[in-house]
């Protein structure tokens, strides 16, 4: 009975793994296929749809979506580093309560943001803000309250004493902010920052109700592209696109170094 | 006037209705060594950070150099300190966290890497310079931690149970260390510690604390020898600490009786104290002489038999217990060399130099 | 000066004044936060109240969407997606999750690896990749008809099937995540004290794990009908035109058809449905967890 459940469960952790690679398997393999009859014969295999993403009708939302990315993962560090400050490190009176209002937009759906930004843009009059403005706007509110929790665990992670320490060797507040608590709470300040990259690059329920001709963003052409056909190009889009994502995760972590282990020499 | 580094002047600390520190007054004279030592609790750390500037005084007032330190917060005070978990920068080399103090002083760099190296040296850690906190062992950290107090060079350090973390012979390797710096650099060290042998080892004065106020100051032998009440006969060495049921003067010489069954001993009474006052009688267990037959002690006063109840080997010497005829039990300090034949069970006679037995009023 | 004076010089405050500058750090982020969240919110919460023409105060539109058959069977077809997501995605990352909590292979690093890096590739890629596979002239049915046992392809997308399917692997790290960390937090001696005792590897499971990792199933059941209920791609893109849920609906009345105030209500509702399944949810985890784990 007992072997019997033992092959039983390696046999599904298989099949589930399966299940999860396949999709992504697939697009892989239909990037690289000649048409769009996928193969799996390596011979036949081809970069040619990779050629066609340098047309402008790629790059310009690629760009955008960079560009959006890029801002938004700059402005959620900066203002996550702010808030945190207050709150985690500082610990200000109320600061379980400033945490909980700072995460409180996690409680709502994305699409229901979305809603909710699309409508206050178009009824208070900002039309001018609907595209760019408007999606940075929205991506924010995404990504600050993720910042702000990896920035803040950071921060109630960092030993008091360390900051007592260059106290006495006579370092002013801006002097002990600069030389130790920011290097010391780099990775998580850089894991939080590639996170927002990520949610922004990526992100569908957002910008969907925010692009405007002309203004969409990658995820969005992509996906009104696939409304009408499984063109093998949109295969190569994708892929590029994860590769550029791990390739931008990769340079997060040589700046930040948040895998690494960090010399630690108190407890 | 001023040849005190630190003068604390009536300091109270309050954490809400707890009274940590109550109306303590000390004067610390520069170049000094001096250890404030106590239990767990007892208010020696947060009078250390009162003196750093981590903590606020509720009243009273802490003056360094003769300057008063209100509002001075500790980064402007010039002052250095080791923390009992090193408290190193894990982002910095051992060369960057020596020469930290000097670079927030915004000091010339060579200036700066002529005092690490220095620093470095003094504690013998050239050659670490680069290296990382986590990679060196816990004695290297203590080092290191040191170097950085030392290397901008203040005139004063605070000590905040820098040995604890380490095992014991580093810790007594350290002792002998840390006490020829202070002596080579002439700072003065405010020294905190629980462990009352590091304290005796090191320090030129020795305070003691007790539930926020200053139970007693000397010098370590002083204290030692002459300790003022049951608390610091018991904290500092081992001792036979006995209730005393009565004392009485019988023409120039004075009797104490300990418990009920008529164990009397005879004592001197110190100047200045008077002998009704007496509550508690200590005796070291190393004047507690120990023979193994009535000729081995000399003849008056205060003889004693009794039977060798337990014997701990320490090596050098054998920690005896013996139980007297009433039933009290007292320590003796035995030489092992001195009677190497001793048995447990065994009939054996003491006797106690008057001298020797301390009485304390409470 | 008297002594008491002396004293009284001497003393200082015990309590400083909360000082107000503490907290100029968090305004730029409250206020960004107040501008693209707050106000929004509250804007699109008062919408849905008023007459979309007259922006008299009302109810209407809420009677209206109760009133409508259309409204209300997306709203089924949402619950009965996410609920089916909810169920997929808790069966299946079970058993990876547990493999991750007790392994100690090296092949558990892969495992891991495997199980969530699939997030970063988003959304759309795996989209894709499943309509590749599901199509009525994708792999599958592709693979069934070549051996002849189907001529007709099977309807595996542009419906509930291909819109489950998708979810599924789209929530499921965060299953596995959320189990991983209640498996993980079972003392491992309770199992081997059952082992001791002679308990086989089933009724370990079935006595032990099972119920001790039943936080986790709720919290991975929540997690999953929340992201589901909410999610607007994969229903969009695999679901097909005629499947609705409330999101794609949403989106529907935001973006053609231009009526505000019924696009606010049926957020509101979306809102308020994910608020009280949270609220009920964690009341729940908060009671099991109380009750299982001391």
């Amino acid at each position: 009975m007992d072997r019997f459940l033992s092959i039983f469960f390696q046999l599904s952790l298989i099949l589930i793994l399966a299940f999860i690679a396949l999709p992504i398997l697939v697009v892989f393999a239909a990037s690289v296929s000649p048409t769009a009859t996928i193969t799996f014969d390596p011979s036949q295999w081809t970069l040619r749809w990779f050629a066609a993403l340098t047309a402008s009708r790629w790059l310009d939302p690629f760009l955008l979506s960079l560009k959006l990315a890029a801002v938004v993962t700059v402005l959620s560090g900066l203002l996550g580093l702010l808030a945190a400050y207050v709150v985690a490190y500082r610990k200000c009176p109320g600061h379980e309560a400033i945490m909980a209002l700072l995460v409180s937009p996690l409680a709502v759906p994305q699409i229901v943001k979305g809603v909710a930004i699309v409508l206050f843009l178009s009824s208070a009059g900002f039309y001018a803000l609907l595209g760019t403005p408007g999606l940075i706007m929205a991506h924010i509110v995404l990504t600050l309250p993720f910042v702000v929790r990896m920035i803040a665990g950071a921060m109630y992670n960092f030993d008091k004493r360390l900051d007592q320490a260059a106290r006495i060797l006579g370092a002013t507040s801006f002097q002990r902010i600069r030389f130790i608590l920011l290097p010391i709470i780099k990775p998580g300040l850089f894991s939080g920052m590639t996170f927002a990259f990520i949610l922004s690059f990526n992100n569908i329920p957002l910008s969907v109700f925010l692009v405007r001709p002309g203004e969409t963003t990658l995820p969005i052409t992509v996906i009104n592209h696939m409304e009408y056909s499984l063109d093998p190009v949109l295969a190569a889009v994708n892929v590029a696109s994860l590769a550029f994502i791990l390739a931008a995760i990769l340079l997060f972590e040589r700046i930040g170094g948040f895998s690494a282990q960090i010399h630690g020499g108190s407890k | 006037m001023n040849s005190n580094d630190i003068e604390m002047v009536s300091v109270t600390k309050t954490f809400g209705s707890n009274l940590v520190v109550n109306n303590i007054d000390l004067a610390i004279p520069t170049g000094e060594f001096v250890s404030i030592l106590g239990p767990s609790g007892c208010g020696k750390t947060t009078t250390l950070n009162m003196i750093a500037g981590f903590a606020q005084p509720s009243s009273g007032e802490i003056r360094i150099r003769g300057k008063s330190q209100r509002g001075v917060p500790p980064e402007k005070r010039g002052i250095g300190m080791v923390f009992q978990n090193y408290a190193l920068f894990p982002h910095m080399t051992i060369a960057e966290n020596v020469g930290f103090g000097l670079k927030m002083k915004k000091r010339p760099a060579g200036e700066t890497r002529d005092a690490v190296q220095n620093a470095l040296r003094r504690v013998h850690l050239d050659g670490f310079e680069n290296r990382y906190p986590k990679e060196l062992s816990g004695g290297q950290q203590q080092r290191t931690a040191l170097a950085r107090a030392i290397a901008p060079e203040p005139s004063l350090l605070l000590l905040d149970e820098p040995l604890s973390n380490l095992d014991l012979k580093l810790r007594e390797a350290m002792r002998v260390e840390l006490k020829d710096i202070q002596e080579q650099l002439a700072m003065t060290f405010v020294y905190v510690t629980h462990d009352q042998d590091e304290a005796m080892a090191m320090s030129d004065r020795i305070v003691v604390m007790q539930d926020g106020v200053i139970a007693q100051t000397g010098r370590p032998a002083e204290i030692y020898e002459h300790p003022r009440s049951s608390f610091v006969a018991d904290f500092i060495g081992k001792s036979n600490l006995l209730p005393i049921s009565d004392i009485r003067q019988i023409e120039n010489d004075w009797f104490v009786s300990l418990g009920t069954k008529g164990l009397t001993l005879s004592v001197f009474i110190p100047d200045g104290m008077s002998g009704h006052d007496a509550r508690y009688c200590c005796i070291r267990p190393e004047a507690v002489r120990l023979a193994v037959t009535d000729e081995g002690i000399p003849p008056l006063p205060n003889r004693l038999e009794g039977t060798l109840s337990r014997i701990v080997n320490l090596g050098a010497y054998f920690d005896c217990f013996i139980t007297l005829k009433d039933g009290t039990v007292l320590k003796s300090l035995v030489r092992s060399t001195r009677l190497p034949g001793l048995a447990v069970n065994q009939a054996v006679f003491l006797s106690i130099d008057p001298d020797a037995v301390q009485l304390l009023s409470r | 000066m008297s002594s008491i004076e002396t004293l009284s010089a001497l003393r200082q405050p015990t309590h400083l004044p909360v000082r107000l500058s503490r907290y100029f750090p968090l305004a730029p982020p409250l206020i960004v936060l107040m501008i693209a969240f707050a106000i929004p919110m509250g804007m699109m919460i008062g919408l849905s109240f008023h007459d979309a023409d007259t922006g008299i105060l009302t109810l209407d539109n809420y009677v209206r969407f109760f009133g409508d058959d259309l409204m209300l069977a997306g709203l089924w077809r949402t619950a009965l997606m996410s609920g089916l997501v909810a169920l997929c995605v808790t069966v299946m990352a079970y058993p990876v999750a547990y493999y991750l909590a007790r392994s100690t292979s090296r092949w558990r690093v892969v495992v891991f690896a495997l199980a969530i890096t699939p997030e970063l590739a988003g959304v759309v890629l795996r989209t894709y990749g499943w309509l590749v596979i599901l199509e009525d002239h994708g792999a599958i049915n592709n693979l069934l008809t070549w051996s002849g046992l189907i001529s007709e392809p099977l309807p595996l997308s542009k419906n509930l099937i291909g819109v489950v399917i998708g979810l599924t692997h789209v929530v499921l790290p965060f299953g596995i995540l959320s189990l991983l960390t209640s498996i993980q937090g079972i003392d491992p001696n309770l199992e081997r004290a059952a082992q001791i005792l002679g308990s086989s590897r089933v009724s370990i499971i079935r006595h032990i794990i099972l119920p001790l990792s039943v936080p986790g199933i709720v919290s991975s059941l929540l997690i999953a009908f929340t992201m589901a209920a909410s999610a607007y791609a994969t229903p969009a893109l695999l679901g097909g035109a005629g499947f609705k849920v409330i999101a794609t609906m949403v989106y529907e009345q935001v973006l053609f058809y231009i009526d505000w105030p019924f696009a606010a209500v049926m957020a509101v509702i979306l809102l308020v449905m994910m608020l009280t399944i949270a609220f009920i949810g964690a009341r729940v985890e908060a009671r099991l967890h109380r009750k299982l784990h001391i």
